[in-house]
């Protein structure tokens, strides 16, 4: 579905993006797991133009994207920021219209979307329709930047550090009730975070990136127990007695107690 | 009789004038806040695209705010005449700078992470300013505007100096008239207008949502019909134009007196002084208001009609001195009255338009007057006391101080002591009577008029003839402040009616009376 091809990106002589190349295939769920400063974001970024690459080639579907006008391309895109980026002049209902709108979707098929995606999203239409953002609370502002990204139904959904701000119960909710959409199924996302745990939940796939190379790609078990490297194992050192015993469950006793094993040598 | 009282009376007699020229004021203001919207706006909102004009385009627009007003007003006559244009771009000019940098700073201060959603949803261009910038930075515009308004109104009441009407009509006349409630009648609609218009537009700024979205739509059309108000200044339908300033207008030997004795009917506009006498010899203005004695009647080649109804009352000027000074200096009163009778008319407006025009000195003006007419004595070099004189500050009377202070040198052993430029009548003379200075040279009618006003019909009575004046001053001030009107110098600086030379010959025109029949058989 999206194709990047030795993708390089330089601010001043910083080089955020230093020649990545990946594929990511249809419906699929990637997370670039990352540091701060690590280049992730500016590949995110590139992938609507809201940046544009000094080298390299992304297609979508089949097609360069520097061959397609800007808006179009990113009608065809969600995109979902950090701190919302919601309008604070327009209603949750017409914030969530906004992509229909400029695509000329008629009222009627417009207001059942949004209505069907607040539903969805447990921001009950009756209550918040006309609702103002600075009216909701932040984990329900990031419900309603969830539902605009995925109003005109995008085959691409861009995520930059969507949970980042909200606090760690309002963060579960949200990423609980965000994996059930099933607008999702059909969906290409592309999540970027610095929070191992949210990748290791969403992923199919994650890539590690830092200082704007990918340093291992892999579903979240190989990264976990193959990890390819120091930094790749010195990155989930913190948490891997959780993550582990996530991943195995709590029926795969023999597994568990490896982990827990393997838990203790590192802590002694 | 109570101010306030006045001022009511005055506000309901005028009511009509006080309309007309509270309309004017707001068609003025908006009329130029439309302009300034059309063009600041998208001015505004190109720097905010292109950052490195920024610098120089806010420059620009401040460095046209900090040119005073007047000034500014007084660049724009030669190259836009007088009336509504010139005005009209000065109040847009000052309205720039506020339309411009809230719209910059508005578009500016919109949160980056909303504009970015914008760009990131696939809006265009086009469809981000409309429907994110600038209804975001609506307030900051708003309040842009809401500034600009509010020197436009208190910059329109400059309007009335070059004949574009507007408030300033009773303020300036007002203040020239000594005429506290006259300044009120134009001053307080125009605080109020500013309050008002400050507090609506406040509402406006105030909006969110969706009435924003409407005040966008409806505000440039409510601009529109706020500009159309502003309709020229239109009096009497006739072939000439005058222009008389704010004082005139508000005489009694002036305009009032004009109207009711001659029964002149004549389009008239309000216009200050500066720039009347420019106007009339470029064409824009044919009749004015004047001091006979100007020297820019010379310089622009411009004739008095007679005043054959006698409606300006003489100002013929002559030394007023203290008593005690020429008791005590009987050599003093002599000295001075070497010039009595000695210029007349048209020699006091040549040595005017030699100090206005030619820029000499006053002192050698003076000079080469007492020499050429034998007047002038070497300086003796006495130390027998101090004379000290004052006088107004305008070039006539630098020349007279000058002569009598050669003159004092020359026939006394007195020392003098020039304090020149004394602002008006009114500091001259409390000068002289606090014993700050010892004489000056005054005017039969300022003394009769400014000083010793005296009820109306009496004056009206005195008016008519040269001589009962001066004797009517002379008698009250050593009366009533034992000062002495020494014998007059010969010229009659007095208020007068002028026209181009060739233009009132061509038309026949030689007094104020031929001009009434002219304009009366016109109108047939």
């Amino acid at each position: 579905m999206i194709e990047v091809q030795n993708i390089t990106k330089t601010f001043g002589t910083h080089k955020a993006v230093d020649n990545i190349s990946f594929s990511i295939g249809r419906g699929e769920n990637v997370v670039f797991l990352g540091t701060s400063g690590c280049g992730k974001t500016t590949l995110l970024k590139m992938i609507n133009r809201l940046l544009e690459p000094d080298s390299g080639e992304i297609s979508i579907g089949g097609h360069r994207i520097r061959d397609q006008r800007p808006e179009q391309l990113r009608k065809k895109i969600g995109y979902v920021f950090q701190n919302n980026g919601l309008f604070p002049h327009y209603s949750i209902e017409e914030n969530i219209g906004i992509v229909p709108r400029l695509l000329g979707w008629d009222k009627q098929k417009i207001a059942a979307r949004t209505a069907g995606l607040m539903e969805k999203l447990r921001l009950p239409p009756g209550q918040y329709r006309n609702a103002y953002p600075h009216e909701l609370s932040g984990g329900q502002q990031q419900r309603v930047g969830i539902a605009r990204a995925l109003a005109a139904n995008p085959p691409v959904l861009l995520m930059d550090e969507p949970f980042g701000a909200l606090d760690p119960i309002t963060r579960a909710r949200v990423r609980k009730d965000f994996k059930e959409l099933d607008e999702l199924r059909s969906t290409t996302i592309v999540l970027v975070t610095h929070d191992v745990r949210e990748a290791f939940e969403l992923a199919d796939r994650i890539f590690l990136m830092d200082k704007g190379v990918i340093i291992q790609q892999g579903t979240p078990d190989q990264l976990l127990f193959e990890p390819g490297g120091d930094y790749a194992r010195d990155f989930f050192e913190e948490q891997r007695f959780q993550l582990e015993a996530a991943r195995i469950g709590a029926a795969d006793y023999p597994a568990l107690i490896r982990a827990f094993d393997h838990f203790r040598k590192t802590v002694h | 009789m109570d101010q306030s009282d006045g001022l009511w009376q005055f506000m309901q007699q005028q009511s009509g004038k006080l309309l007309q020229q509270t309309v004017q004021h707001i068609g003025l203001t908006f009329i130029s806040l439309l302009i300034a919207v059309l063009i600041g706006l998208p001015l505004g909102i190109y720097i905010t695209r292109h950052r490195r004009a920024a610098g120089i385009v806010l420059g620009l627009a401040g460095v046209l705010q900090t040119i005073p007003s007047i000034a500014l007003l007084g660049f724009m006559i030669p190259l836009l005449g007088i009336g509504p244009l010139p005005a009209i771009t000065a109040l847009f000019l000052y309205s720039l700078l506020p339309v411009i940098r809230n719209t910059y700073t508005g578009i500016d201060g919109v949160d980056p992470g909303v504009r970015e959603a914008a760009v990131a949803m696939g809006m265009t261009g086009t469809q981000r300013l409309f429907r994110v910038d600038l209804v975001l930075a609506f307030p900051v515009i708003m309040a842009g505007i809401r500034t600009a308004t509010v020197i436009n109104v208190g910059v329109g009441t400059l309007a009335a100096l070059v004949a574009a009407g507007g408030l300033g009509e009773f303020i300036f006349g007002g203040i020239a008239l000594n005429n506290t409630n006259m300044i009120l009648a134009g001053a307080i609609p125009a605080a109020l207008l500013a309050i008002g218009l400050d507090f609506l537009l406040s509402r406006l700024q105030r909006l969110s949502g969706k009435g924003r979205v409407a005040a966008l739509r409806v505000l440039p059309l409510v601009l529109l019909l706020l500009s159309s108000l502003y309709v020229l200044p239109l009096g009497y339908n006739s072939r000439l134009l005058a222009g008389f300033t704010p004082e005139f207008m508000g005489r009694r030997d002036g305009d009032i007196g004009l109207r009711s004795v001659y029964g002149l009917k004549i389009r008239t506009v309000v216009i200050s002084d500066a720039v009347m006498y420019k106007a009339i010899f470029n064409g824009k203005l044919d009749v004015i208001s004047g001091y006979s004695t100007d020297g820019r009647l010379k310089a622009y080649d411009l004739t008095v009609l007679d005043d054959d109804q006698k409606i300006f009352p003489p100002y013929y000027a002559a030394p007023v001195v203290r008593r005690n000074i020429l008791q005590q200096y009987p050599e003093l009163a002599p000295a001075l009255n070497k010039l009595a009778g000695q210029i007349n008319d048209s020699a006091m407006t040549a040595l005017n338009y030699q100090v206005e025009y030619l820029h000499q000195p006053p002192e050698k003006c003076a000079h080469d007057f007492l020499l050429s007419h034998g007047l002038y004595h070497s300086p003796r070099n006495g130390r027998k006391g101090t004379i000290r004189l004052g006088s107004k500050i305008f070039p006539e009377q630098y020349i007279l101080t000058e002569m009598y202070a050669e003159l004092i040198r020359g026939y006394t052993d007195l020392q003098v002591e020039s304090k020149t430029g004394l602002g008006g009548t009114k500091i001259c003379f409390e000068a002289l009577v606090n014993n700050q200075i010892d004489l000056y040279p005054e005017y039969t009618g300022t003394a009769l008029l400014v000083i010793l006003r005296p009820l109306p019909r009496e004056a009206e009575r005195l008016a008519a003839n040269r001589d009962s004046v001066y004797r009517y001053v002379q008698d009250r001030f050593e009366t009533f402040y034992d000062l002495e009107w020494l014998n007059p110098i010969g010229f009659n600086n007095a208020y007068a009616l002028m026209m181009r030379r060739a233009q009132a010959q061509q038309l026949g025109i030689h007094t104020i009376s031929d001009l009434t029949h002219y304009l009366k058989k016109d109108k047939l």
